[in-house]
């Protein structure tokens, strides 16, 4: 018998703000929702091993879509004329496009790094519609990781992205898993990974946003790696302190991308977020 | 361990490095076109390291103006010594931690060039952590 994977990747073609979008995503179990977000300049194959964990998919629907422009979705038509800008509101519209779509039922939302973000905003305006947030790496506002380089004719774009994110894994990490994920960034096409992170650190400020997030209706989740230098510790515990009843932790030896870099020891973590959401 | 005798790094550790460099498999593979002189200066200890296809040619401790450099690293020794350490804190482990999070720690001269080695100017740093401490 072949060793396949429980998890089924699909082509759908959905509007996002009147454009169609023909969107690859991938989803494994059957339950309540799980709609998983990956970092910037990556792709929804950073959530694989969460798409093989039983555990999950014996509780959850989870479903993993990479972003236009990423991975296996294509940018929207005429992209040729367009310098790959992404923002709050665009990067909103994508999700509840994707969400609608599906037709997700009170789902929970996770997402990592600019994911991450993102979900919190997803709970703000959505929060009546949700089951809750797990945030990854979180923060409401994360200037300083744009810079014009990473987009630049004379600078190989899938080399500098992917060293320029490395460290952010946390050195303790296994090797393989972190050389994984640098594997993935070095396949981002040109000026995408800047693109998404002119949301992440130009346009992305969520810190009166987030003051709106009742949590005895969304609940949410936040976790962030001891070694992440993009949203430190620090700037996670500010958003988790303008959310009452948000739950907190801190991952240990665990850097920006804890689902792909370390999922063992991420695993537990993920797991208690997760119940929170059952 | 006792204070480091004369200037940190000091020769055996820049020996040490060198060899690990060049040595090094990975540099093998992604290194052919890193051909470039640069300075890591710790403290007011400048060196330039020159990289002839990934691969350290000569370090010239504290160069004169004669010889030219790219780019360069320039840091306090208390921060290289944080990068340096086995279990460096966070925001200490990685030179693009470094330059994002440690103000003192910094990038001088030609950046486009830096970045145009990044891949193999990031594994050449990692080895600098893999080298150990000067002192270990």
């Amino acid at each position: 018998m072949p060793d396949f994977e429980p998890i089924a990747g699909r082509y759908l073609t959905v509007a996002i703000d009147g454009v169609d979008h023909r969107i690859f995503l991938e989803e494994a179990g059957r339950g309540l929702p799980l709609l998983c977000l990956h970092t910037a300049g990556a792709d929804s194959r950073q959530y694989r091993h969460l798409l093989n964990d039983a555990w999950v998919t014996e509780r959850f629907r989870v479903i993993a879509f990479d972003m236009p422009w990423h991975g296996r979705s294509n940018p929207p038509d005429e992209w040729w004329l367009t310098r790959y800008r992404l923002t709050t509101a665009g990067y909103l519209a994508t999700i509840r496009a994707v969400w609608q779509a599906l037709g997700l039922d009170r789902p929970v939302v996770l997402g990592c790094s600019m994911g991450g973000a993102i979900v919190l905003k997803v709970a703000a305006d959505y929060q009546d519609e949700l089951t809750g947030i797990v945030g990854l790496e979180s923060a409401a506002y994360a200037p300083g990781r744009y810079n014009e380089l990473l987009h630049h004719p004379a600078i190989h774009g899938g080399e500098l992205c992917a060293s320029y994110t490395y460290g952010l894994n946390a050195p303790t990490s296994p090797e393989a898993s972190r050389r994984e994920n640098w594997w993935y960034y070095s396949q981002s096409g040109p000026g995408v990974y800047q693109g998404d992170v002119h949301y992440y650190s130009l346009d992305w400020d969520a810190r009166e946003d987030i003051k709106t997030i009742d949590t005895a209706r969304c609940r949410v989740a936040l976790l962030t790696g001891e070694y992440d230098y993009s949203c430190t510790p620090e700037q996670t515990e500010q958003a988790a302190a303008s959310i009452p009843g948000a739950s907190l932790t801190i991952m240990e030896g665990m850097g920006h991308f804890p689902m792909i870099e370390n999922y063992r020891d991420f695993r537990p973590y993920l797991l208690e977020a997760l119940k929170q959401m059952l | 361990m006792s204070a480091v005798a004369g200037p940190y790094p000091g020769p055996d550790w820049l020996e040490r490095y060198r060899s690990r460099v060049n040595a090094d498999r990975e540099l093998g593979v992604i290194g052919r076109w890193f051909t470039a002189t640069f300075m890591l200066t710790f403290g007011d200890n400048r060196h330039a390291v020159k990289v002839v296809e990934g691969r350290i040619a000569e370090v010239v401790v504290a160069p004169r103006f004669d010889v030219r450099a790219t780019f360069g690293f320039r840091a306090p020794v208390e921060v290289w010594a944080k990068f340096l350490s086995p279990n460096p804190p966070p925001l200490y482990h990685d030179f693009f931690a470094m330059l994002m999070r440690v103000p003192a720690f910094v990038l001088e001269g030609d950046s486009l060039a830096a970045m145009q080695n990044a891949r193999a100017l990031h594994r050449m740093m990692n080895i600098m952590r893999e080298t150990g401490a000067p002192d270990a």
